[in-house]
């Protein structure tokens, strides 16, 4: 389904701060994998990630998604393909437009955008029986302007937004990592959800250890940019949250730098 | 104030009130400071005149001076989007740009007169007659006219696919973007449109007045936002619908503001830009002075 390879990416390429994000990264996901990825901080996880959806297209390499060569498709034609929701609860909808708006603009993803309404009456319909399955009460609220809404709201919006119209591939990048752990689980229940529903092939960054063993069929380490570990479904399901930090550790010793987040497990 | 001088304002009102919707699409919709407005207002002034000089219809020639609005728009836009020049100085580049080419559409002149070429105003006078309107309302009621179809026509665009689109690239273009719409051609056709009712404002303006001139656009961006801010302050509202429609009444009070302190002895009708950007600068700083009074009273309830 989602293929990368030999992805490179430099950051201040040619200057005394040259990072390598992405050192030659060869990914292949096939149809319906839930795939997580971990990895410290600056492994890579983001890049890869901004990379396969286009925002920050590497030096080279080749991605090919769906059967198609997206290598040199701009960021808003690949999203035609993908779904995404990002870390920062805010960034996945906007705050002056009204629920149903928003959604409207989500269930036109990769579509012309001409002179017919924004909005259809048989639209709102739609929508408020999908927000019903969030049970947040957002049915009834569908001409509410989503500023109005908590960061888990908009969060669980912004994700049944990415699966309105159903990606060939839904790219999650942290996204129940600024938000509260009730409200986290229910986010991410949601993801089971939607992801089951529409067999839709997945990939989500975490640092959550349990969740990255709870959660998908396929486990990711990344390392300096490059895939260090890679579990199974049935490998995975052995793994205990003792056994990757014992990983992470044994990956950074080398480095002569704390990985801060990994403390916290 | 005298009852012409209020009958003026209103009539002043109404026709920048077009003016005052192309700001609000750049400053507002697509939260892009547009600078261009100053250079297209007499770039429409420039074509209409020029265009009925050389025999074309009135009417007829407010459409090449859209047109001309929009490509100068367009400019911007790709300055902005294409070339990566911050949006600001693309503007300033454009407006810049277009003080000489306005000269060179009025034929190495600054001003071109219309005092004895046709207007849309005396194709519509005979039937402001009939309807019994004293002849100098004739403008005015021309200018309701066109401005409400303007408005109607806004507001049926904002809630069109592209609308939404538009609305929402100035919202959060990283959504926007991850729902597959290209920034760089909504920003440069929400650009252009703006632009093209700034120029169709001037080409009304120059009718009106009986003259396209090169320097009639200085302050035309200050007055646009004085007249936004206005709007806001008083009529407030969320809906696109409370905004389009606050924008022309804020254009309307905003003139009579002005008129109202231009009566007064210590001014002087070369005030105006001075008068203003005070205006522009204290309704923009009204929110931060609103939470800093607020904010004040709510540390002595604590203490």
């Amino acid at each position: 389904m989602l293929e990368t390879s030999s992805l490179i990416k430099f950051f201040g390429r040619g200057t005394v701060n040259e990072v390598l994000a992405l050192n030659g990264l060869d990914l292949a996901v096939g149809p319906g994998e839930f795939v997580c990825i971990i990895g410290s901080n600056g492994a890579g996880k983001t890049t890869l990630m901004r990379c396969i959806s286009g925002s920050a297209p590497p030096d080279s390499g080749r991605t090919t998604l769906d059967g198609r060569d997206i290598t040199l498709w701009p960021e808003h034609r690949r999203a035609t393909l993908i779904g995404r929701v990002f870390q920062d609860p805010l960034a996945g909808t906007c705050a002056s437009m009204t629920i149903e708006e928003n959604m409207a603009l989500a269930s036109r993803r990769g579509k012309k955008r001409g002179f017919r309404a924004g909005v259809t009456r048989t639209e709102r319909e739609a929508f408020r029986e999908s927000l019903s399955k969030l049970h947040l009460g957002l049915e009834g609220r569908l001409s509410d302007q989503v500023g109005l809404l908590s960061g888990g709201q908009r969060q669980s919006l912004t994700l049944l937004m990415a699966n309105l119209l159903t990606p060939k591939l839904l790219l999650l990048d942290e996204h129940t990592a600024s938000l509260d752990p009730k409200t986290a689980s229910l986010i991410m229940d949601l993801t089971c959800q939607l992801v089951d529903e529409g067999r839709v092939t997945t990939l989500m960054i975490t640092h959550n250890m349990q969740q990255a063993i709870s959660y998908g069929n396929r486990l990711i380490m990344l390392h300096h940019g490059r895939i260090i570990l890679d579990f199974n479904e049935r490998d995975k399901a052995r793994l205990t949250v003792q056994d990757l930090l014992q990983h992470f550790h044994s990956a950074t010793s080398g480095d002569n730098q704390i990985s801060d987040r990994l403390v916290l497990g | 104030m005298t009852f012409i001088a209020f009958c003026g304002a209103v009539e002043q009102g109404l026709v920048y009130g077009l003016m005052a919707l192309g700001v609000f699409i750049t400053f507002r919709v697509l939260d892009f400071p547009d600078l261009t407005v100053d250079g297209s207002l007499p770039l429409g002034a420039a074509v209409s005149s020029v265009c009925i000089t050389q025999g074309m219809s009135p009417w007829l020639s407010l459409l090449p001076a859209m047109g001309a609005g929009f490509l100068a728009g367009m400019v911007t836009g790709i300055l902005t989007t294409r070339l990566k020049i911050l949006h600001l100085l693309s503007s300033i580049l454009t407006m810049t740009a277009l003080y000489s080419v306005n000269i060179r559409i009025m034929g190495a002149r600054p001003n071109v007169a219309l005092i004895n070429s046709p207007t849309v105003f005396d194709s519509v006078s005979p039937l402001v007659a009939a309807l019994g309107v004293s002849p100098w309302l004739t403008s005015s009621c021309l200018f309701i006219v066109l401005v409400t179809m303007v408005v109607a026509a806004l507001i049926w665009l904002m809630r069109t696919e592209l609308g939404q689109a538009l609305l929402a690239t100035g919202d959060n273009p990283r959504m926007i973007t991850s729902l597959g719409v290209n920034t760089s051609v909504t920003i440069i056709v929400g650009v252009g449109l703006s632009n093209a009712l700034v120029s169709l404002c001037g080409a009304l303006v120059a009718q009106n007045q009986g003259a396209a001139e090169v320097s009639m656009g200085v302050g035309t961006i200050v007055a646009g936002l004085a007249s936004i801010v206005v709007g806001e302050t008083l009529f407030g509202g969320r809906r696109i619908t409370v905004r389009i429609v606050s924008v022309v009444l804020g254009s309307v009070i905003y003139r009579l503001a002005i008129a109202a302190a231009l009566s007064l002895d210590i001014f002087s009708p070369s005030d105006f830009n001075l008068i203003t950007a005070s205006l522009v600068v204290a309704a923009l700083c009204m929110p931060l002075v609103k939470s800093r009074l607020k904010s004040r009273g709510g540390n002595q309830k604590n203490a």
